[in-house]
C-alpha cells in the first residue's frame, strides 16, 4: 500500500490552508444579530470565498421548522420597528433569505451538536438552512487557516 | 456578448450577488453592465474584480444611476 504525502488533508478540502475561508459562528438569538450573519455570509460567497456558519447557543432557534419570534435586545426594542420598516423600504432581504442565497454559492451551515442536545433540538427540528448538525472540533478544522467572526 | 444586469433599487450585497449570478452564466471575454443605485456598489465592485480577477473597465456615476462595467477575464 502507498502513501500519497501531497495529498492535502480532507478538511481543507484540498485547497491549501492560505485558501480563502470565511467561518461564522453565530451564537447571538436576537433579531438583530441576525442582519449582520445574512449580510457577511451572502456577500463573501459571492466574492467566491468559502463560507461556514456554527450556529450555536440561542441562535438554533433561529433555524428550527417551529417558527421561533426572534426577539430584541430589551436595549434595543423601541427600534424595532423602525428597523423592520427602514430594512423594507430599502429593500433589504430578511437574514433567512440571505443565508439561502449564500448556500446557493456553496456556504455551509452547522448546527452545533452540543447545544441542539441540550435544546432537544434533532437534526430533523431543522430546517432546510442548516447542511449538518457537528460538533466544535469538526468547525474549528474546518476553519484552520481562514477568518473566523463571532457573532 | 455584453449583458446589462438592472440592479437598481437593491441593497448591499445585492448588486454584487447579481454579478455573481451574471458571471456564472459569463464566458471569458464577456462584458457585463451592472446598474445600480447602492452607493457601496463602486468600491464593492472594484473588490469582487480584486478577488476574482477579472477587469472593471469603468464605474460611471450617472444622476439616478451607478453604471459598472466589467469584462470577464476568468471562469
Amino acid at each position: 500500500m502507498t502513501t500519497n504525502l501531497e495529498a492535502a488533508p480532507a478538511a481543507t478540502n484540498g485547497k491549501p490552508p492560505t485558501a480563502d475561508k470565511l467561518s461564522i459562528v453565530m451564537f447571538s438569538g436576537t433579531a438583530d444579530k441576525f442582519i449582520p450573519l445574512g449580510v457577511l455570509a451572502q456577500a463573501a460567497a459571492v466574492m467566491a470565498t468559502d463560507v461556514r456558519v456554527f450556529v450555536t447557543g440561542f441562535a438554533l432557534l433561529g433555524f428550527t421548522k417551529q417558527h421561533h419570534d426572534l426577539p430584541f435586545p430589551a436595549e434595543l426594542a423601541s427600534m424595532a420597528s423602525a428597523l423592520t420598516q427602514g430594512m423594507k423600504q430599502t429593500h433589504v432581504p430578511s437574514w433567512d433569505k440571505m443565508l439561502a442565497e449564500a448556500r446557493g454559492f456553496g456556504a455551509k451551515v452547522y448546527a452545533c451538536s452540543m447545544m441542539a442536545g441540550v435544546m432537544g433540538l434533532k437534526k430533523d427540528d431543522f430546517n432546510e438552512l442548516i447542511d449538518d448538525v457537528v460538533g466544535a472540533a469538526t468547525f474549528l478544522q474546518e476553519a484552520v487557516g481562514g477568518q473566523t467572526l463571532f457573532i | 456578448m455584453s449583458t446589462v444586469v438592472d440592479s437598481r433599487g437593491s441593497a448591499c450585497p445585492g448588486p454584487i450577488t447579481d454579478l455573481a449570478l451574471a458571471y456564472r452564466r459569463a464566458k471569458v471575454g464577456d462584458v457585463i453592465e451592472l446598474w445600480a443605485t447602492d452607493p457601496g456598489v463602486k468600491a464593492d465592485v472594484r473588490a469582487w474584480a480584486a478577488k476574482t480577477k477579472n477587469e472593471v473597465v469603468s464605474i460611471d456615476e450617472q444622476s439616478d444611476k451607478i453604471v459598472s462595467t466589467l469584462r470577464i477575464l476568468r471562469r
